[in-house]
């Protein structure tokens, strides 16, 4: 998969959870994974293009998680 | 500055011998308002005595889940210069050496950006910056990160290793803690700076069971140096020793084990009793060394008590030979968080997860066979499990 | 002006770039050492070489001046090198004997505390407190302070049958080993944290909140779409205040220090131990502290008396039993001392055997 399709994938997926359940990295990494068959590491290097670019950031409450930075 | 606020109460902390840390705020608060406010902040802490710092936030420099530990005060109209007052933590070199130029060339770039408040050292062995804003992260961390430093974890993340000085100044040291140190940090940049497990996990190094860096205690992975084989003695020091102490009361009766004999004339160790305890070494230090066959202990486990009690390390790989490019030692490290990113819930320690999943599981999933140094008993009750290999069918 | 390019992932400076001389030529090559007095000491190596390490204390909040000004004597005295502690000490090491005295004196001229070595009180590891923790139940650096000025004689000078570690945590988050320490102040709380139903709603994962509860206080409040406390279930470890802000715990009036004393971490004779409750609650009492130094001196004082040379305060204890020490210090035993939590049942005493107190 083009890592532009698993960045949208990704970013889709914390857009959903937002407001719901706070997701880690080790969530989006496990799910994106194995819904699509991707590998983690493929699925990590996504991630990390989008929190390089500042689209995803990480936050922290009692655990470090991944969502979208407040406007 | 000028000064901005009585701290009558804080002053009664200047008085008598041992350095003060209200005389540091004041040092500091001399060129900074942020430190000036932070004074007065505290002032009322004590007046009150209760804080008045808000949980953190969203801050941090780009690309990093951790290193930056965000402060707020819950009263920052009455002190705007505390209203961020954000930590930065920068990864300690191995053994927290260094030299002045560099030091001062941090200071200078503090002074800078932030408060001119420091911790030397944060209990995990970061460099502490103490008090910045926010828009002041990314230029101290572009200053300090071109000039050869890095920031330490923080969050859900690898924190910063740390460990005793080794053998750059003991002669006690099993394995070289500062190179391995120094190796872990680097082996795992990503595991420290982009938060992937349940929760945090530290390294600490020690040299040799009397552990000065109390890994047993506040190490997820504490790696303790020790030796096999017979306890080095130089039987001249030994009479020597024996004009000055009491050999039998101080260290022949002090021994755990019982294994070591002195006729006044030459100490006799029986080793395979030994414990490796370092009482005798520790008292006799010109004597006794520890043997030639060195290595560590790895232990894993060690939290403090939030929430169901403090926990020390145990033993799970009673040697190993910790020497470059340390092959074994990362297998299985990558095992152990593999499992634990399998199996462990949002802020539980690796310890708390073998403790809720079983220990003998948790040796099965990662590969590591049953010792009897990993226990101090056997089990007392009959109740234990078997593998299907284990039945006959 | 503008910014230097960032770097990321580059990891700490390499230690060799900050030895001294004379620890990088000798470095794995020591053979002893001996302490030389209460704050210096003197490693030799198999190449013959010395070197002299004088070790002081500070409040390990340091303001940017004050790293100048042991830089400036770092730089007069060591080549410029110089190391901290993990009991946040400074070192200044030298490489010939002569080099010590002066070295000493300008320390002491310049009024800081040498010594920490030995059978001694070394510097106390300590938390943020009040100074910058939200979840502080007391300060830190006072209490540190409080202490260390009372003591200092056993920093500076005089000698404990062994080494006597001193620990101070703000809140039982207990950053820093606090747990296996000879003697440690905790803060602690005696109230449950009070919920701002609103701010739950707004700030808080109701799930994760109540997941964080260790004795299953907490349960949902669905009308309110906020938490609630079952206040008898409640043991005030505060963790939910960390997962949830909208929770708070602090309370000025009963929040207060407990005093845990016997444990250690070194493996030295017995194995590494906890320490264990000998007084559940002090009140806060700012700037000083007496009734906390009073008690630490209580417990100091009985040690001194009772303890056999090399006996850590945990390794006196389990000889005279807990009894004993209760009844050397005089500190009263209450319901609050008796476990009831994860590790009760091995505490209760399953034998005849005990001392009259």
């Amino acid at each position: 998969m083009e890592k532009e399709e698993v960045k949208k994938i990704i970013y889709e997926l914390v857009e959903a959870s937002t407001g719901k359940k706070k997701l880690k990295q080790s969530d989006i990494l496990k799910k994106v994974s194995a819904d699509h068959g991707i590998e983690k590491d493929e699925v990590k290097a996504a991630l990390r293009d989008l929190v390089d670019a500042g689209t995803l950031i990480f936050t922290y409450f009692g655990g470090s998680f991944i969502e979208i930075p407040p406007k | 500055m000028s000064k901005k606020h009585d701290t009558p109460l804080l002053d009664e902390l200047e008085k008598g011998p041992f350095p003060s840390f209200v005389t540091e705020m004041k040092m500091a608060a001399k060129h900074s308002d942020m430190s000036n406010d932070l004074l007065g902040h505290t002032e009322l802490c004590y007046k009150e005595r209760v804080t008045h710092w808000k949980h953190g936030g969203i801050v941090g420099v780009r690309g990093y889940g951790g290193g930056v530990i965000g402060r707020y005060s819950d009263i920052p109209d009455k002190f705007p210069g505390v209203a961020h007052f954000h930590t930065v933590r920068v990864n300690c070199p191995s053994g927290f050496y260094y030299t002045s130029a560099a030091l001062k060339e941090m200071c200078d770039l503090w002074d800078q950006y932030g408060s001119g408040m420091t911790n030397v050292h944060g209990s995990t062995g970061d460099l502490v910056f103490l008090g910045t804003k926010t828009e002041h992260l990314e230029p101290f961390f572009a200053e300090i990160s071109s000039r050869g430093w890095d920031l330490g974890g923080s969050g859900s993340a690898l924190r910063t290793p740390s460990c005793c000085l080794g053998k750059s100044r003991c002669e006690w040291a099993n394995i070289d803690t500062m190179a391995i140190t120094n190796d872990i940090t680097q082996h795992y940049q990503d595991e420290m700076h982009r938060p992937a497990f349940p929760y945090k996990f530290k390294f600490k190094i020690a040299g040799c069971p009397v552990d000065c860096i109390a890994s047993i205690a506040r190490a997820d992975m504490s790696i303790i140096g020790t030796w096999k084989g017979p306890i080095r003695i130089n039987q001249d020091e030994v009479q020597n020793y024996a004009k000055k102490m009491n050999i039998q009361a101080e260290i022949i009766d002090m021994c755990p084990t019982g294994c070591m004999a002195f006729d006044g004339k030459s100490m006799k160790i029986d080793n395979a009793n030994c414990n490796r305890c370092m009482h005798c070494i520790a008292k006799m230090t010109k004597a006794l060394r520890p043997g030639t066959e060195q290595g560590a202990t790895l232990l894993l486990g060690s939290k403090a008590p939030i929430v169901t009690g403090a926990l020390m390390s145990w033993v799970i790989v009673p040697f190993i030979k910790m020497e470059p490019p340390y092959e074994e030692f990362y297998d299985l490290i990558d095992k152990i968080w593999e499992w634990w990113d399998e199996h462990g819930k949002n802020r539980e320690r690796i310890g708390e997860l073998i403790e809720r999943l079983s220990f003998p599981r948790f040796l099965k999933d990662v590969g590591l066979d049953p010792h009897p140094a990993m226990v101090k008993e056997p089990r007392r009750d009959p109740f234990f499990f078997w593998d299907e290999s284990d039945i006959e069918k | 002006m503008s910014l230097p390019d960032r770097q990321t992932d580059i990891g700490p400076p390499h230690y060799s770039k900050f030895l001294p001389p004379v620890i990088a030529k000798n470095y794995g090559k020591w053979l002893y050492h001996e302490v030389l007095s209460a704050g210096t000491m003197v490693h030799v190596s198999e190449s013959g070489e010395k070197v002299y390490t004088v070790r002081a204390a500070t409040p390990r909040l340091l303001s940017t001046d004050r790293i100048r000004e042991f830089c400036a004597i770092a730089e007069k005295h060591c080549g410029g090198h110089l190391r901290f502690t993990s009991r946040n000490n400074v070192e200044f090491m030298v490489d010939a004997e002569s080099k010590v005295a002066p070295l000493v004196k300008e320390l002491n001229d310049k009024k800081y505390m040498v010594g920490g070595i030995g059978p001694r009180i070394s510097n106390v590891v300590h938390t943020q407190g009040w100074v910058h923790c939200h979840s502080a139940a007391t300060d830190a650096s006072g209490l540190v302070k409080a202490i260390m000025d009372d003591v200092h004689e056993y920093f500076t000078d005089k000698e404990l049958p062994n080494k006597v570690r001193i620990a101070v945590a703000c809140c039982v988050n207990m950053c820093g080993a606090v747990h296996c320490s000879d003697i440690a102040l905790v803060g602690v709380h005696k109230t449950p944290p009070r919920i701002d139903d609103n701010n739950v709603k707004n700030f808080c994962e109701v799930p994760s909140t109540i997941s964080s509860c260790p004795t299953s206080a907490i349960s949902p409040d669905p009308a309110k779409k906020s938490v609630k406390i079952k206040l008898e279930k409640c043991m005030y470890c505060g963790n939910c205040y960390s997962v949830c802000p909208a929770m708070p715990i602090a309370d000025a009036k009963n929040d207060g220090i407990a005093i845990v004393v016997g444990g250690k971490v070194s493996n030295l004779r017995s194995d590494p131990t906890f320490s264990k409750l000998v007084v559940p609650w002090i009140p806060n009492n700012p700037p000083r502290w007496p009734e906390v130094t009073d008690a630490v001196q209580k417990i100091l004082k009985a040690y001194v008396a009772g303890a056999k040379k090399h006996e850590r305060v945990g390794e006196w204890i389990d000889r005279i039993g807990w009894e004993g020490f209760f009844r050397e210090t005089g500190f009263e035993f209450k319901y609050q001392h008796i476990d009831d939590f994860t590790f009760a049942r091995e505490t209760f005493r399953m034998a005849a055997t005990f001392k009259w107190s």
